[in-house]
């Protein structure tokens, strides 16, 4: 496992219009790790995930301040062509949300969007997205029905599918299995493992022990600032400051 | 996020019985010295009846750890204070078993004269109950430092373990060499090398529960650290 540094964020400051959501982040992120974010609703979680695809700017009224580059190239330069860092850096959301298209055409989407047409490539990483997503065995002999017909755990694979089907480096999970079942959370978990190895992955979390069980590092967020941050076994076990220490025993007024 | 209220209680509650067991332990280990000292067959017989019950406050201790462990998911400072509490429940459970020894042996000499008194064998009961009584406060005042305190009081335990074997040893060769007598005397003094080996156990097993005091406070094993630590 390399220790490059894939996203490293300097002196982040991020405002909904008067409001600062996030309050002087620095954080670095390393190719191949899954980092876990937690902390209280509304600590800014998300929108420091949205930070690092530049989703927030599809926000109107919104701000940032401070750097954020990806492996070292700024994202907040001018002459950066958003499109392409999203395709870079892909998403996934809490609510999986296919399109009411096909399962083939749910996959095929981000590719066709890039511009590919021919037919074999177009299966060949259909294919090859829902193995790595570990849905294929499941789905590979109803391909052409809609993907709205697959259970709710199917169906957020199917995202991941999407979102890796494009080749990117990092992969945003915002509450990734919040709406699944035990069965459906344990694979995404399984998967997550497995993605590490090709992927650099950011979770955010509300489940500690899913924060424990798939992340090498944790960052632990409260009130837009990121208190404390290390490996994800040392914060578990031992965390250095009492805030942490009060939020992950679930001691938190 | 809930305030785990409920999840807070029974840890409070697994810390109680932890100081239950341990009061029991401690004065186990008390009577089955006053016993030997005042050669007192009742309450040597009271400390072993008495090791029934320590045994069970270990399985209760065990059993509602497992089942902290399993439904509350613990993590941090609640999963150490778990873990340690476990094994603080073992050594105290060792403790008492020391105690019921000695109040074995305690039931053999105290059919025959006593031997003649060795200073250190006292010394070591005040020593190794101190050590017991400072574990158990520094489990009650979540105090990490009293570990390297028992420590070295550990270090005294064994000088003192060592002073009452030289003077057996010098008790059974220069004994009357009269056979019978002799059986006697050397079968005796065993018997105080042995009671003397358990509280120098009970000893270690105190410096153990400080160690895992240590560990609940602080998160690091200093168990096998020869140095001392700081904060
Ligand atoms: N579009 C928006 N406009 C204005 N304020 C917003 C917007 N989105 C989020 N906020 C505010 O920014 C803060 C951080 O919100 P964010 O969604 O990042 O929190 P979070 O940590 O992801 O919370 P949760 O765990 O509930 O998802 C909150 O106070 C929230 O109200
Ligand atoms: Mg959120």
């Amino acid at each position: 496992m390399t220790n490059t540094v894939k996203f490293s964020t300097r002196n982040l400051n991020f405002f909904y219009g008067d409001f600062k959501a996030l309050e002087d982040i620095s954080f670095d992120i390393k190719k191949n790790e899954v980092s876990a974010l937690i902390g209280p609703s509304g600590c800014g979680k998300s929108t420091y995930l949205r930070c690092l695809n530049r989703m927030n700017d599809l926000i109107p009224g919104t701000r940032v301040e401070g750097a954020v580059t990806l492996d070292n190239e700024d994202i907040y330069a001018p002459n950066v062509d958003v499109v392409n860092l999203r395709r870079r850096v892909g998403m996934v959301f809490q609510k999986p949300n296919p399109f009411p298209k096909t399962i083939f055409e749910n996959v095929a989407y981000g590719l066709r969007v890039n511009g590919v047409r021919d037919k074999k490539i177009l299966k060949q990483n259909v294919e090859k997205s829902l193995r790595q997503a570990a849905l294929w065995d499941e789905v590979k002999d109803r391909i052409n029905d809609s993907a709205l017909g697959l259970s709710g755990g199917q169906q957020q694979r199917l995202c991941i599918a999407r979102a890796l089907a494009v080749e990117p480096d990092v992969v945003l999970m915002d509450e990734p299995a919040s709406a699944l079942d035990p069965i459906a959370t344990q694979k995404i978990e399984d998967l997550i493992h497995e993605l590490k190895k090709n992927f650099t992955i950011i979770i955010v979390t509300h489940s500690m022990q899913q924060a424990a069980r798939v992340s090498d590092i944790t960052a632990f967020f409260y009130m837009g600032k990121l208190i404390e941050t290390g490996d994800t076994e040392t914060i578990f076990t031992r965390p250095a400051l009492k805030q942490t220490e009060d939020y992950i025993t679930g001691r938190f007024g | 996020m809930s305030e785990r209220h409920h999840f807070i209680k029974e840890l409070e509650d697994l810390k109680l019985t932890i100081l239950n067991m341990a009061a029991l332990s401690r004065q186990a280990l008390k009577n089955a010295n006053t016993a030997y000292l005042e050669r007192n067959d009742t309450l040597a017989q009271e400390v072993i009846d008495g090791d029934r019950k320590i045994n069970a406050l270990e399985l209760e201790v065990d059993a509602k750890s497992l089942k902290l462990l399993a439904l509350e998911q613990p993590m941090a400072k609640d999963l150490r204070v778990i873990l340690g509490t476990m094994k603080i429940s073992n050594e105290l459970e060792r403790i008492a078993d020391q105690a019921v020894n000695i109040a074995e042996r305690t039931l053999f000499l105290s059919q025959y004269p006593p031997l003649e008194p060795v200073a250190s064998l006292e010394r070591l009961m005040e020593t190794t109950d101190q050590m017991i009584d400072l574990a158990i406060n520094a489990f009650l005042d979540e105090n990490a430092d009293q570990a390297i305190k028992i420590r070295h009081m550990d270090d005294m335990a064994d000088q003192y373990t060592l002073e009452i074997l030289q003077a057996m040893i010098l008790y059974m060769v220069k004994s009357t060499p009269a056979t019978e007598k002799r059986i006697l005397n050397t079968r005796r003094s065993i018997q105080t090398i042995i009671i003397s080996r358990c509280l120098e156990r009970a000893a270690d097993l105190a410096t153990n529960v400080g160690e895992h005091v240590a560990f609940i406070v602080k998160g690091i094993n200093i168990k096998h650290q020869k140095v001392d630590f700081k904060e």
